[in-house]
């Protein structure tokens, strides 16, 4: 079976041939299961928008080939056309895309342009909205009257509602309040559950990820550092913190009860797993 | 990176021009550029021709980088030239056929008119390649301070005028960003007539006035916040001062200037 999306030796350069040129990543070989939910961490400038907006042919990459589903994207137009409906990439503040009268409409504008039928176009719309709970009172609203949450939404199903093989999400979390982020993720962990599609999400929080992914990749000054699981990648606190990442604080809080003695596990990465822990531990205590 | 080229073709470096005080530089340029004008024939445009050489060599920006200000003026050049070849007769006839006469006092106007208006372009963008549009604009305010008199708001100007140049960039950015955005979602910028292009932008032209709005009022409300209420009473952080260099750049100039009324003088014109 093919990879949903291979990278080899891929390499991209901003403001080439000027005194300004800087490889944003380099060398890149990067393997995507399909049905993979893969989270991408790294910190601010590493190159993980650039290495993303290659997988849907936004970015031409200087060297190397993005493959999705085995087929190189810019072996000719049609197949690069092709692949910005395959591959849907919701970009870091995505309600800032918005422009329709309506709400409908501009979630229907991915559709429309892969000139399905209105009926399909309708019922892709309905199922997207209802998908990320936009609403229908809204469909026939402005976007520019919702609410920021809202509008991330609306946004969100207009990607969403082209049903593509591969969704990648760039910080969708971004700027959300903690309810906010904690239903988005939930809703991304949904979707991936109910259409098996592959999901990359590249984000700045660790507990997200983990709370998510399947696997981990972490990008480093312009190339991969490390991948794995969420155990595996975790695990490895100190050549984490080097990159400038933390892991989770709850991860901190656990290893130093253990320092301490409990006997609690280490691999504990969100709070509602450290909670679930730590209100079995109490019930074990009440029971002895 | 877009965001520090800003807009112009500033030339990031340390060269005797980039230090000049830019009113020194914007002040001499200009009286250079009326130099140009003053110039009657090939002894005295021949010193602004040097002075034009030297000083892109002083600046020590790439020549390759100085070559590619001359480029939108080639279209130009090539026309005035072939205007000047047939449309201006005089002297010695050097090639005759029907109604085509080509003449001495022609082609030596053409070539004049051609050393001319590169010398004006190359002086002029040296200002832009050594100067940033930010020293340009504070140096701009400073030499037209003056005006103040006739009620002319000259720091308003300057601040509306550095405010676009610094959003420049931004704006650049955030087109590039939402462009990215739309063709994600399928939008086709590339094919299609005149209308359906016209319609395409309008997924990237109406984000583009929000965020620009939104933009214009957290500016206005940043602004307000730090307590700025226009120039009067302002002081500078970065302050200019005239250096030696300054002097020898406007000696500098005076000489090229006497030496070309004093060839002027002395040698019969061409134009
Ligand atoms: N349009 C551009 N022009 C020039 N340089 C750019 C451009 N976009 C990004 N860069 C540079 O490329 C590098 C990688 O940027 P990129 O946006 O991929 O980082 P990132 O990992 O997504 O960061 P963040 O977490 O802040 O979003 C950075 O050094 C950045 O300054
Ligand atoms: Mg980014």
């Amino acid at each position: 079976m093919n990879y949903a999306i291979e990278t080899i030796g891929l390499t991209h350069y901003y403001s080439k041939g000027t005194p300004h040129q800087v490889a944003a990543i380099s060398d890149v070989n990067l393997r995507i299961n399909k049905g993979e939910l893969v989270g991408i961490i790294g910190h601010t400038g590493s190159g993980k928008s650039t290495l993303i907006s290659h997988f849907n042919g936004l970015l031409k990459p200087d060297s190397g080939k993005v493959l999705v589903d085995g087929v190189d994207i810019h072996k000719d137009k049609e197949t690069l056309r092709n692949t910005r409906f395959k591959v849907g990439l919701c970009f870091q503040y995505p309600e800032y895309q918005l422009f329709e009268e309506t709400v409908y409409k501009d979630i229907a504008f991915g559709p429309k342009n892969m000139k399905l039928s209105d009926a399909e176009i309708k019922e892709r719309v309905i199922r997207a909205a209802d998908f990320v709970g936009v609403k229908r009172e809204h469909l026939n609203q402005s976007p520019f009257d919702l609410s920021g949450g809202e509008k991330r939404r609306v946004a969100i199903a207009g990607v969403m509602s082209m049903e593509p093989e591969i969704l990648i999400f760039d910080e969708p979390a971004a700027g959300l309040d903690p309810k906010g982020r904690k239903d988005l993720i939930k809703l991304i962990a949904d979707y991936r559950k109910q259409t098996g599609s592959t999901v990359i999400v590249v984000s700045h929080s660790m507990e997200d990820i983990a709370s998510m992914a399947d696997r981990v990749v972490v990008v480093n000054d312009s190339s991969i550092a490390m991948q794995g699981t969420v155990d595996e990648v975790y695990s490895r606190g100190e050549e984490l913190r080097a990159m400038g990442l933390n892991v989770p604080e709850i991860t901190e809080i656990f290893a130093k009860l253990r320092a301490k003695g409990f006997d609690v596990p280490a691999n504990v990465y969100t709070v509602d797993q450290g909670a679930e822990i730590i209100r079995s531990l109490s019930k074990g205590r009440c029971a002895e | 990176m877009i965001r520090d080229i800003t807009i112009g073709q500033y030339y990031p470096g340390k060269s005797l021009l980039h230090k000049v005080d830019p009113r020194m530089k914007l002040i001499l340029t200009f009286a250079i550029i009326i130099v140009i004008f003053l110039c009657k024939n090939f002894f005295s445009l021949g010193v602004i021709a040097v002075t034009a050489v030297v000083a892109s060599a002083l600046s020590k920006v790439p020549a390759k980088m100085i070559l590619k200000s001359l480029k939108p003026i080639v279209i130009i050049l090539i026309f005035t030239a072939i205007l000047n070849v047939f449309y201006t007769q005089g002297g010695a006839t050097w090639f005759e056929w029907k109604f085509i006469k080509i003449t001495e006092k022609g082609v030596f106007t053409a070539i004049f008119t051609m050393v001319r208006i590169i010398s004006l372009v190359l002086i002029s963008s040296l200002l832009t390649y050594t100067t940033t549009p930010t020293m340009l604009t504070d140096a701009l305010e400073r030499v037209l301070s003056p005006l103040k008199v006739f009620k002319i708001k000259v720091h308003t100007l300057a601040m509306m005028m550095t405010l676009a140049l610094r959003f420049i960039p931004t704006l650049i950015e955030e087109i590039d960003r939402i462009m990215n955005a739309q063709k994600a979602r399928g939008a086709d910028l590339e094919t299609g007539g005149l209308i359906e292009r016209a319609k395409a932008l309008v997924p990237i032209f109406v984000p583009l006035m929000v965020s620009s709005f939104r933009r214009a009022y957290e500016l206005a409300f940043a602004m307000t916040c730090r307590c700025y209420t226009g120039g009067e009473g302002r002081t500078r952080m970065k302050q200019m001062k005239l250096s030696l260099l300054d002097f020898f750049a406007l000696f500098a100039c005076i000489a090229i200037t006497a030496g070309i009324i004093v060839l002027n003088h002395f040698f019969t014109a061409v134009i």
